[in-house]
């Protein structure tokens, strides 16, 4: 099922200052579709990330976005010391759509309840997002994207750190959103998520690949975004092992 | 005195009510000054109004303007060097700190000469709050408390999340730099109440400490501002009690209450600490005595040690001395006392050396409400080039000091007419005896080897009375704070060995430091004081005029002789 385009990129090459991180996309994301972003550490799906959400601008080619873009940064990264509940994050989706001198109605804060309800928080509004755990707080981050009205969701890899039942959670939730009709686009590193998607990119500097899982996910382009060898583990699913291993625990 | 009655004085009062005005303000940004890392941002802009201040007071615009100016240049600059270079903002802010405190020493050093006002913002003081200072706290509070509440949410989405706060990159640049302009507006208000140094003491302190206990922003911004008059309020009053500088009480204070809270860490227990450490600081103040004495004649405010020691001589039992400055302080950086002001407001005459060497003694007797006797002596004295301060090093000046304040006693308590001539005339005697005595004594010495070289040039007087030739000095005159040139320095060598000096001298209260330079490059001996500014410590030889004025004499003339000698 899959609606209007929401993201068309040609042969666009970004990265900072003058220097090429990553080249050659073209690639489209539409309405209730869930892109998985696959490449090795350095590939250029941060980089990719970012420039979708405006913070960089193309180096070559074109990048044209029609809707609204929610970010999801990854998670360690947010401060845990700050004094804001799950509630008073949700709510900040809200300065997307309004001047930033206009204080936040009832309205406004009915919205984000709704939005904490729909990632399964509602019971923990009023908690602080340092006391959550990994996997909550990124669902407070897409209930924020939820109230910015986002159309499209870029989540920088939503799963590092978070234990199983979270993810499994978050997987069913991104399942959710996209039958809402949002587009989501998720960097990760593990191929088995990566086939439950609609469409993958593959990326080490360049694109190597776009499309549906099965047609892409081939040996030889799997070799080629990673640089190292597949390991067949036995009773399981193809492995990685990338030539630069780099481990998120 | 019952802390209560202090309530009574209008300088309390002023001080209290600025104190009140920059809580809320504190209250306001505190907590913003703490989550978005501004803690070294406040206490730089403060500092880096420097040059502001130095072009206020070389152009004669209000100094507020110039800090204020400086600071808000200071916060764009900022803005933009951070956002170009992507920098952290501390390392930012130390890089515009230093461009701005370089360019304030050059524009002071080498543009300006004057530096009183200068002086008077960057030690602002609780106890010299004028009506300006109480409208800039007012707007100051009332301003920054509006822009807080419209700006809090994007101030707290952009530092949850500094790269993107949810608006697809598309963020405003207004309320960042609304944050650093108000953090700006607030330290230059706090500039005045308690001086540059001390700005962290109201802005940051407070909402540090309040952070350990509340976890939601209004809240903690509540609390802030309640903590921050609070200690503002016992700090002032805990001063004007124990005399003690306000601005340093109050810092102490708070940093006190939150190394307490920091141990302490659980509500109860530091609700506990508070209500303990309010016990203890209200029974130290009930506790204390006050030093009435019973006097007969009038009370005399005298700015420093040395006009109080000649204003003793000549009221002798009668009045009640009160000396502002200590022996051997810094008159630069002299931050009034809470009894400076209550001496000075039940004073009947205030004795002032004149010449910019006190000039601060005019806010204080503003405040505390003088309307005596104002006696400036230095307006009875031949002045020498360049409004020279140090008259008193010719002791025929000294003469003609002893001559007004006996006049002035003798107006304000024509009772006392007689005991005043009386001690007057045996002082001036004594004076005459000394200035023949040293004149005696350095007339033993060759004129040619009478060549004086010190490091501060605060001996014209004394050189121009006994016929000593001043060929250097390593330091101008004014400021023991400046700084010689290396060319400077070098010419002074070249004159010391020139004119075979055998002696420079060192001054009491000064670092030695220059001195023994310029020995070590020439040769000369470097280990003779003299007394530049006033007096020695009660008890040293230098701790009445005449026994100053005779130690000078006795090192001159050892170090002109190359032996030791005995003036006076």
């Amino acid at each position: 099922m899959t609606g209007e385009i929401l993201l068309e990129a040609r042969d666009l090459a970004i990265g900072y200052d003058r220097r090429v991180v990553v080249s050659g996309l073209t690639f489209s994301i539409a309405a209730g579709q869930r892109l998985g972003v696959l490449g090795p550490n350095g590939g250029g799906k941060s980089t990719l990330f970012r420039a979708v959400a405006g913070a960089l601008p193309p180096l070559a080619g074109s990048l044209v976005i029609r809707e609204r873009v929610g970010v999801l940064p990854q998670t360690q990264r947010s401060r845990l010391d700050y004094p804001v509940s799950a509630l008073d994050v949700a709510l900040m989706g809200a300065l997307a759509r309004h001047p930033w001198w206009r204080s936040a109605g009832r309205a406004e804060r009915r919205r984000a309840l709704e939005a904490l309800a729909a990632v399964g928080l509602a019971d923990r509004a009023d908690s602080l997002f340092g006391e959550l755990s990994g996997g909550q707080r990124q669902r407070v981050l897409l209930a924020r994207a939820l109230v910015e009205e986002a159309q499209l969701l870029l989540l920088d890899e939503p799963f590092s750190g978070m234990d199983t039942a979270s993810a499994t959670a978050t997987l069913a939730l991104i399942d959710r959103l996209a039958a809402r009709g949002l587009g989501v686009a998720i960097a990760t590193h593990d191929l088995d998520q990566a086939r439950r998607f609609d469409t993958v990119l593959c990326l080490n500097g360049r694109q190597i690949a776009f499309g549906p899982p099965a047609a892409v996910l081939t040996r030889p382009v799997i070799e080629e975004t990673y640089g190292g060898a597949i390991v067949d583990v036995p009773g399981g699913g193809g492995g990685i092992l990338p030539a630069h291993h780099h481990d998120h625990a | 005195m019952l802390v209560v009655g202090y309530l009574s004085l209008p300088f309390v009062q002023r001080g209290l009510l600025e104190v009140l005005f920059l809580a809320v303000a504190a209250g306001a940004l505190g907590p913003w000054i703490i989550l978005r890392g501004l803690a070294f941002f406040t206490h730089a802009v403060g500092t880096a109004a420097f040059p502001g201040l130095v072009l206020a007071s070389g152009l004669g615009f209000a100094p507020v303007l110039g800090a204020y100016g400086v600071a808000v240049l200071f916060a764009g600059s900022l803005e933009v060097l951070r956002r170009r270079r992507g920098d952290r903002i501390d390392s930012t802010t130390a890089i515009v700190l230093v461009g701005a405190l370089a360019g304030g020493v050059i524009l002071a050093s080498d543009v300006f000469a004057s530096r009183a006002s200068v002086d008077s913002l960057l030690f602002g003081s609780l106890l010299l709050v004028a009506p300006g200072d109480l409208l800039l706290a007012a707007v100051t509070a009332v301003g920054v408390t509006v822009v807080a509440l419209f700006a809090a949410r994007a101030w707290l989405a952009t530092g949850f999340d500094p790269e993107r706060s949810g608006s697809g990159g598309r963020r405003s640049r207004v309320p960042d730099l609304l944050l650093y302009g108000a953090v700006a507006l607030a330290a230059i208000a706090t500039l005045a109440a308690v001086g540059a140094l001390l700005t962290a003491a109201l802005l940051i302190v407070p909402a540090a400490t309040t952070r350990l206990v509340v976890r939601h922003v209004g809240r903690w911004q509540m609390a802030t501002g309640l903590l921050a008059a609070v200690e503002g309020a016992a700090g002032l009053l805990v001063a004007t009690e124990l005399n003690l500088p306000p601005g340093p009480t109050i810092t102490v204070l708070a940093g006190s209450l939150f190394a307490l809270v920091a141990v302490a860490r659980t509500r109860a227990a530091a609700a506990a600490v508070a209500a303990a450490a309010a016990a203890v600081l209200l029974a130290g103040c009930g506790a204390t005595d006050d030093d009435d004495r019973a006097v007969a004649g009038p009370r005399i405010v005298a700015t420093t040690a040395l006009i109080a020691d000649w204003a003793s001589a000549v009221a002798g039992d009668r009045a009640d001395v009160h000396a502002i400055l200590a022996a051997n302080a810094d008159p630069h950086t002299y931050e009034p006392r809470p009894h400076d002001l209550l001496a000075t407001a039940a004073a009947a005459v205030v004795i002032a050396n004149g010449l910019g060497f006190d000039d601060w003694i005019e806010p204080v007797a503003e405040q505390a409400g003088f309307n005596g006797r104002r006696l400036d002596l230095s307006a009875g004295m031949p002045v020498r080039r360049g409004d020279d301060p140090h008259w008193w090093n010719d002791p025929r000046n000294a003469e003609s000091a002893v001559r007004q304040i006996r006049d002035a006693l003798v107006a304000a308590d024509p009772g006392g007419v007689v005991t005043y001539r009386r001690n007057a005339d045996a002082y001036l005697a004594r004076v005459r005896a000394l200035d023949a005595a040293i004149a005696a004594c350095l007339a033993t010495i060759p004129p040619g080897q009478r060549t004086l070289v010190s490091d501060h040039d605060a001996f014209g007087y004394l050189a121009g009375r006994y016929r000593i030739t001043v060929v250097g000095a390593v330091l101008g005159s004014g400021s023991g704070q400046a700084q010689p040139s290396a060319a400077d320095l070098a010419a002074l060598v070249e004159t010391v060995r020139r004119e075979r000096v055998r002696a420079v001298f060192g001054e009491e209260a000064l670092s030695p430091d220059l001195v023994r330079q310029l020995a070590r490059e020439t040769g000369a001996r470097a280990d003779l004081t003299l007394y530049g500014d006033g007096l020695g410590l009660p008890g040293s030889p230098g701790g009445t005029y005449l026994g100053m004025m005779a130690a000078n004499a006795s090192a001159l003339a050892t170090g002109f002789a190359g032996e030791r000698r005995e003036c006076g």
